[in-house]
């Protein structure tokens, strides 16, 4: 009996201490957890800032025009057409009348 | 006598441990009782470590979700000048990573203190290089600093937030409550290395971050207008500009700008009067896109119909002992030609013939005088005086726009009250405020102020604008393919020595609403002192018309007149 209790107490105390243990071990483990996460977090907010800085209209429109030769369209060179699925009726805004002239333009120009 | 002898030592040897034990025991008395709270706080201050944690400042975003200002962590250099060796040395290695001088680094680390500042909120590539460094004395600690990606775009609105995380302009200032982190202690356990375990509650959490603003503010547009507006200041060699584009059937900002911008990125070395937001501080005599108002006013009130004849006293009327004058000598002509031809003596005509209590209630009514009440800090309330101020020729001269203050929004309000059949709206620059778990906690919707005109009025006042831009002064605002109504405006300054109209500072102006029919975009442009040609209709009109029909494309509003479409065929 007395070999059982004392057994039994070793078997409780070892519980004890293995369980303090854990605690400590799972703590160090939660906070290198936590300094990944913050560590990532901090990547993803850098790379939020630097694609939003990358694709600002301001720096998107300087490419354009200085390194892709592109050009702003003058006045009158942007149409917006509303289309219309044939068998649909117009509703809301009136519907555009389309005229559409031929024309022949030298190569290379639209 | 062995046995006696070996008894007495058992007891001297009991003796002795029971006073082993006993002085143990005494000590434990002592440690674990007598002295037990002393020693806990002794304890604690060793395995604990209390530090004050911010949630990160709230993000920014325009109307499509764009990132126009976030918080990033950064790292922050300081130093502890007592386990220094050599501050000397340690200021040199220093120096070129923080860009600091080192005779400045070398001051601050042979301080008298137990901490101090070095640096702080460095790109994070200044903290990797110290990291490799590990100086003794030197410590880096993560700060969240404020990026506004867009760099000078918006800059006006979105104003910018302090060293220590603070709003202090703009919407940064405005929404301070909402956008701030949530600010905790929090304490940890350290081990005997001084690695930091948990925190001491399990329970703990971390603090939470501030809310996030949607705002109504559109990118693309708000770059355009930016664009726009300094060239045009440019050209002009004016000394600012201003330009506010809104959705009058809801008063939703969807760009604001002023000229010249600054980068609140940089903003330490800027003057304070280089960030005002003047779209709504500042107030300006509006001149002559007043007439509108007028013209609004009289019709409701059946003063004139816009086929009324009104005769131009051939360019020269005498109005209280002064004169008013027009630009053209005319003759008969129709209330909507007056407005159109923008004659001061008709508008004078008009405004006294509906009179000075009916004017000034008009006047309030469209929200001069008053502030917009936009969610913006620093607005002003522009200048109306109580009509028992008024002088003589005050009528008159409010009619034409003299004698009166307004801000650009105020103006550009009133002239989306009339595209909005008479509805004045309230502007407003945040739609939308989110947690941080993305859940919406707040949306604002369209807020009505209060009917104007009747509108069968707007659709009359609409029909005049729309002559202004097809025949009249402001033909240079047209919008290839749209209707386009609006008023040009060019005013004089007042010289602040003489205290009368200067003869060579203008505020040159155009405010007005596309398409015509069914407007989506209401706009006011406003040079300040123009050189050259300082005509409204030559300097703000053109800013319109090319803003105008940027927006309308990017917003997908289809052209509403026959257009012919050209089919090249390409010779191969």
């Amino acid at each position: 009996m007395k070999t059982v209790t004392v057994f039994l107490g070793l078997c409780l105390v070892f519980v004890f201490v293995w369980e303090r243990v854990d605690v400590v071990r799972i703590g160090y483990q939660i906070e290198r957890l936590k300094r990944d996460k913050t560590v990532l977090e901090r990547q993803r907010d850098e790379l939020r800032v630097k694609f939003s800085t990358l694709s600002a209209s301001d720096r998107i429109a300087k490419l354009a025009t200085e390194k892709l030769g592109m050009s702003l369209p003058q006045q009158g060179q942007i149409i917006v057409v509303q289309s219309r699925p044939s068998g649909v009726p117009p509703s809301g805004i009136a519907l555009v009348e389309l005229k559409v002239a031929r024309n022949d333009l030298p190569s290379g120009r639209f | 006598m062995a046995g006696s002898l070996s008894r007495g030592r058992r007891y001297v040897l009991l003796l002795l441990l029971l006073c082993g034990f006993g002085v143990v025991l005494f000590r434990l008395v002592t440690l674990q009782v007598l002295q037990a709270a002393e020693l806990s706080v002794k304890a604690d201050r060793q395995h604990q470590k209390t530090v004050s944690l911010e949630g990160a400042r709230g993000t920014i975003v325009d109307r499509h979700g764009k990132v126009l200002a976030m918080n990033v962590e950064v790292p922050s250099v300081f130093g502890v000048p007592n386990t220094v060796e050599s501050p000397l040395k340690t200021a040199r290695q220093l120096s070129p990573i923080l860009h600091v001088r080192t005779d400045e680094l070398e001051r601050k680390l042979r301080q008298d203190r137990r901490f101090v500042w070095l640096a702080r909120k460095l790109d994070p590539e200044q903290g990797r290089r110290l990291d490799r460094l590990s100086l003794d004395g030197i410590g880096v600690v993560m700060e969240g600093r404020r990026f506004y990606p867009k760099g000078p775009l918006l800059a006006h609105v979105l104003g910018f937030s302090g060293m220590d995380g603070e709003g202090l302009e703009g919407i940064e200032h405005r929404y301070e409550p909402y956008l701030h982190g949530e600010k905790r202690m929090m304490v940890l356990q350290r081990d005997a290395l001084g690695h930091t375990v948990f925190p001491k509650g399990m329970t703990e959490r971390s603090p939470t971050p501030g809310h996030s603003l949607r705002l109504t503010i559109d990118e693309v547009i708000q770059y355009i207008v930016e664009r726009e507006l300094e060239d045009a200041v440019g050209s002009a060699r004016a000394k600012s500009g201003t330009m506010i584009v809104l959705d009058p059937k809801t008063g939703a900002v969807l760009a604001m700008a002023v000229s010249p911008r600054f980068d609140p990125n940089a903003v330490s070395a800027l003057s304070p009067d280089r960030w005002r937001n003047r779209a709504l501080t500042d107030a300006y005599e509006p001149g002559s896109t007043m007439k509108a108002m007028m013209a609004a006013a009289a019709i409701e009130e059946r003063v004139v119909r816009p086929n009324t004849m009104v005769f131009g006293e051939h360019g020269r009327m005498t109005v209280a002992n002064t004169v008013i004058h027009d630009h053209e000598r005319l003759g008969w002509i129709s209330f909507a030609q007056v407005i159109q031809k923008s004659s001061n003596i008709g508008a004078a005509k008009t405004g006294m013939a509906l009179g000075e209590h009916r004017l000034y209630r008009y006047l309030q009514a469209f929200g001069f005088g008053q502030r917009t009440e936009i969610d913006l800090p620093g607005e002003g309330v522009g200048l109306v005086r109580d009509p028992k101020d008024w002088g003589r020729r005050s009528v008159a001269s409010i009619s034409i726009g003299q004698e009166i203050g307004v801000t650009p929004l105020q103006m550009v309000s009133a002239v989306a009250a009339i595209a909005n059949n008479g509805v004045l709206m309230k502007p407003y620059v945040v739609s939308e405020i989110r947690d941080a778990d993305n859940h919406i906690l707040r949306q604002v919707p369209p807020q009505t102020r209060r009917r104007v005109i009747s509108p069968e009025t707007a659709r009359s006042v609409t029909k005049i604008l729309e002559g202004v831009v097809t025949d009249g002064t402001g033909t240079n605002a047209a919008i290839p393919g749209f209707r386009v109504a609006g008023k040009t405006g060019t005013a004089q300054k007042i010289d602040p020595r003489t205290g009368t109209y200067s003869a060579s500072r203008f505020v040159a102006s155009f405010t007005g609403y596309a398409p015509a029919d069914n407007p989506q975009l209401a706009m006011i442009v406003v040079i300040d002192e123009p050189q050259g040609d300082t005509r409204g209709g030559a300097v703000a009109a053109p800013v319109f018309s090319r803003v105008g029909e940027q927006v309308l494309s990017y917003l997908g509003v289809p052209s509403n007149a026959p257009i012919t479409l050209a089919m090249a065929s390409r010779k191969s």
